[in-house]
């Protein structure tokens, strides 16, 4: 976490009341939608490169509000490193595949059977899940940079 | 199941998840891991060899006949034993030499990575596979190298060791593909038992330059050898490794495992006799240069590695005995000597051979294994390297053209004497110039490996049917590629090679006794050519960051204008020659969607406020208009992926220009002359009448709709999606959209390590 809190890290960039008031709302409000962008991406208007941004956006918000070193104590993992897991994240989504006999990146589906129905689930969530952690980690890594120079 | 992919892949997996499990209560116990190995090796070594080895297959790109394809012989086996055996060495002596909690589990895990490539690709079957494990090495000793990352130096040979390694890498790709192309298979058993085929084609004599280009940078061979040396930037224990059992040694690996099928080739012949005389002189010369402990003994390497190549080139059964010998023997006493150094610089924190003296009454142990160690490395009964070496003698006096091969192992092998008489004696029995002062005394850990590489060179010395009825034979016959029956003697009565050791014991002494007055006139002497090799790769580097320069200073001369005038003028010129090609088409545009008037409107709006406002603000104002209001029209148009992106991309771009707006002066909004403003208009018009000219042509063409339908009509029945953009993303372009993600986390990291370069140089710069 060293480094990206920099001298001007915890100053308000915008000394607005309304903005620090309603900041917690709206972060909340939109992580939550990019957690539910990307879930529902797979048959819906959706994903993990849309609700990365989202999810992104969130963070822009409390950076904003509260300052950058507040939006990283609440990533709790380095934004850089967040791209690596999500990218480690996809990478290794194939690999199941391959145990499997088929070319790498082929994606394998399953049945979750429950009382209310059928669920299906299947390693491009895994994916999915990857790109969105990859999106959400490089757009505040970057946001958080020029924030603080 | 597998036992050569098993190893492979839980190398890697246990090298991702050891250190930070296991590691954290005990860094020692890492060396699990390279046992574990080891012991699977040990444990069921003799019947894979029973069975003739073994092979598996698994699928990767079929369509390119490229395969998870493993194997292992009896040289594969060995060099994996060497590489797992010295590893849990080194990750004990490791554990022990590092001090720092993170630090040192950053270390091990790098190591232990290091390990995993090693025996990828070791046991690969499959060039391209084989390429793979190959770059992975030398990305991972990049790493090491440079792990003092502070340290300039190091810096520096992780640059070079990387750009010499990689750059050949890209040879030995190409060189792999003409190979493979002849041989019609990317499989390397197959590829082996094509020889004849292959050395006959036209296209050889390129194909080997190109491998050779790389085996050779990997292994330090004249011309690449000074990578070698500066790579001691690198913590002992990593030097311990490269230098013994791995990365050097994968050069000479790839050489063994094509010389079968190459062998009776003359060129292939030529060049690794010649290109390993030059090291072996080259190095023999720069051993008795250099000062430092540890590049003492790396030019020592140099000069074992240009033996190896040497022997390689060599086209009779006794080289081959002694290629494997010689393998094995150097690797032992090698990774030994490294630890001693360790040791020595560790307790002393001197570098210089010359600084240090009568440690022996301190490190006793280190001692003693120092000694054993360089008896084995001057090539003294009764240690595996005087077998070694009697059979190198052996094998050039049963070659053509000897006299001169034998003079530069004559010559070798006296320099090998020296260094060992004054890498042994001069730190630990030397007499004390002045007290020196000792941080500590010898650890268990650090003294581990040292005598048990030694020991082990003694006893298969001492019983040398133990090393030939295990391994070597089998291995001999390998790289022979065809039955040799070894039987290693510690006495051959008196021969010709007995004669030739005597004499090189005879110079070595003389030099290691007159050691300094050598090294002064040597240090007088200008550095013969081949030594050059490092200033032209500076040179070229230079050259490099010269035209970087002065493209940059062309094109990134500080003005926004310039950026954006010239692709936008390229994309409109681009434009209108397609246009000027094709000619423009007329639709038949129907109109029946009123409220495309109204979106029209926003954008039209959007626009104008963009252009003519005067105020920042406004601006992005009439820029987000303009993006919501496309992205209304994608919603309309049936993309509501491609809005939903729109409003999210338009959403966090209106944010982030708004903060940096509000940081500039309002004052400085519009600096542009009139003339200036009218250059950019007309610019802004042309492009906007080409891009619609354009948009209504491609409206004229019919929309070929086979790819749409395919992917409409596959997107549910096979990846269970029914967004069709979303399915496209992640399941059947999933290795674009990896490659993309792949940028876009590397971007992050690049500017992440921008700006805390730039961070530093400004801290650096206040006083």
């Amino acid at each position: 976490m060293k480094g990206v809190s920099g001298r001007h890290g915890t100053r308000p960039v915008l000394p607005s009341p309304i903005l620090a008031a309603s900041a917690g709302l709206l972060a909340t409000l939109m992580a939550a939608v990019a957690v539910i962008i990307l879930l529902r991406g797979h048959n819906a208007p959706g994903g993990g490169f849309i609700g990365g941004l989202v999810g992104a956006g969130a963070l822009v918000v409390i950076a904003y509000a509260f300052g950058v070193r507040k939006a990283q104590r609440l990533l709790r993992v380095h934004p850089v490193a967040l791209a690596g897991w999500g990218l480690a994240l996809a990478l290794i989504s194939g690999l199941p595949g391959l145990l499997g006999g088929v070319p790498y990146l082929t994606h394998l589906w399953g049945d979750i059977e429950s009382e209310v129905g059928v669920l299906k689930v299947g390693t491009t969530y895994v994916f999915d899940l990857g790109v969105f952690l990859v999106v959400v980690g490089a757009v505040s890594a970057f946001f958080f940079l020029f924030e603080e120079n | 199941m597998a036992i050569s992919l098993t190893l492979v892949a839980g190398s890697f997996a246990g090298a991702a998840l050891l250190p930070w499990t296991l590691g954290r209560l005990s860094a020692h116990a890492l060396a699990v891991l390279p046992l574990a190995v080891c012991a699977t090796l040990f444990a069921y070594g003799n019947d894979i060899l029973a069975a003739g080895g073994e092979t598996v297959r698994w699928a990767w790109v079929e369509s390119l006949g490229i395969a998870l394809a493993f194997r292992i012989d009896a040289f594969s086996l060995l060099f994996a034993t060497l590489i797992s055996a010295i590893g849990a060495l080194v990750v004990i002596y490791a554990a022990s030499y590092m001090d720092h909690g993170t630090e040192r589990l950053r270390f091990l895990s790098l190591i232990l990575a290091f390990m995993a490539a090693m025996l990828g690709a070791v046991f690969a079957n499959d060039v391209i596979l084989f390429f793979v494990f190959w770059e992975l090495t030398s990305v991972l000793s990049f790493l090491l190298i440079g792990f003092k990352s502070e340290d300039a130096e190091a810096r520096r040979a992780a640059n070079q060791a990387l750009m010499v390694t990689a750059g050949g890498g890209l040879a030995l790709l190409a060189g792999l593909l003409l190979v493979a192309n002849i041989a019609g298979t990317t499989e390397i058993t197959a590829i082996v038992a094509q020889g004849e085929a292959i050395t006959a084609d036209p296209l050889f004599p390129a194909a080997l330059v190109l491998v050779l280009a790389g085996a050779f940078s990997k292994s330090a061979q004249v011309p690449f050898q000074f990578w070698l040396a500066n790579a001691m930037a690198a913590p002992t224990p990593a030097s311990a490794y490269l230098h013994s059992a791995t990365m050097v040694k994968l050069g000479i690996f790839l050489l063994i495992v094509l010389d079968p099928a190459f062998g009776h080739s003359e060129l292939w012949q030529t060049l690794l006799v010649g290109f390993g005389g030059a090291t072996m002189l080259v190095a023999a010369v720069q051993a008795l240069r250099v000062e430092r402990f540890k590049a003492v003994l790396a030019q020592t390497t140099v000069a074992a590695l240009g033996t190896l190549t040497l022997l390689v080139g060599l086209d009779n059964p006794v080289a081959a005995v002694a290629t494997v010998g010689f393998f094995l023997s150097h690797a032992l006493y090698k990774a030994a000597l490294f630890f001693v150094a360790g040791n020595a610089i560790h307790a002393t924190g001197v570098a210089r051979l010359s600084q240090m003296s009568g440690l022996f009454r301190a490190l006793p142990l280190t001692a003693i294994a120092a000694v054993v160690a360089s008896l084995s490395m001057a090539g003294l009964p009764p240690f595996i390297g005087f077998i070694a070496k009697e059979l190198l003698f052996e094998a050039k006096l049963t070659s053509a053209g000897i006299s001169a091969l034998l003079a530069v192992a004559v010559i070798v092998n006296a320099v090998l004497v020296a260094v060992a008489a004054v890498v042994a004696l001069r730190p630990f029995f030397g007499r004390e110039q002045k007290p020196a002062t000792l941080r500590h005394r010898e650890r268990f850990g650090l003294v581990i490996g040292p005598i048990m590489l030694a020991g082990l060179g003694a006893a298969f010395g001492l019983a040398p049917g133990l090393a030939s009825s295990a391994i070597l034979a089998d291995a001999a016959s390998v790289a022979a590629g065809e039955q040799i029956d070894t039987k290693l003697k510690l006495w051959h009565g008196l021969t010709p090679m007995l004669a030739l050791s005597g004499l090189a014991v005879g110079v070595g002494a003389f030099l290691a006794w007159q050691w300094e007055a050598v090294h002064r006139m040597l240090a007088r002497v200008s550095v013969p050519t081949p030594m050059h090799a490092e200033r032209l790769f500076d040179r070229l580097g230079g050259l490099v960051l010269a035209c970087a320069r002065t493209s940059t200073a062309a094109m990134q001369n500080g003005s926004l204008r310039r950026y954006t005038l010239v692709p936008l003028l390229a994309a409109t010129a681009l434009i209108v020659f397609a246009l000027a090609r094709t000619g423009i088409a007329v639709p038949d545009l129907t109109f029946d969607r009123p409220y495309i008037i109204g979106i029209v409107g926003v954008l039209v709006i959007g626009s104008a406020l963009a252009a003519l406002a005067r105020s920042f603000l406004t601006v992005l104002v009439g820029v987000g208009l303009v993006g919501y209001a496309l992205g209304v029209l994608f919603l309309k148009k049936g993309a509501p992926d491609l809005a939903f992106t729109q409003f999210a991309v338009e959403t966090v771009f209106v944010v982030i220009a708004t903060a940096v707006v509000l940081r500039l002066p309002a004052s400085a909004l519009d600096a542009r002359t009139i003339r200036q403003k009218r250059v950019d208009g007309a610019v802004a018009l042309s492009l906007g009448a080409a891009s619609t000219l354009l948009a209504i042509s491609l409206l004229a063409s019919p929309f070929d709709e086979r790819v749409s339908d395919y992917f409409r009509l596959a997107s549910y029945t096979e990846a269970f999606g029914r967004n069709v953009v979303n399915v496209i993303i992640v399941d059947f372009r999933a290795l674009d959209t990896l490659g993309e993600i792949g940028v876009v986390a590397l971007a992050a990291v690049a500017a992440f390590g921008l700006m805390r370069g730039l961070r530093l140089r400004a801290k650096r710069s206040l006083p």
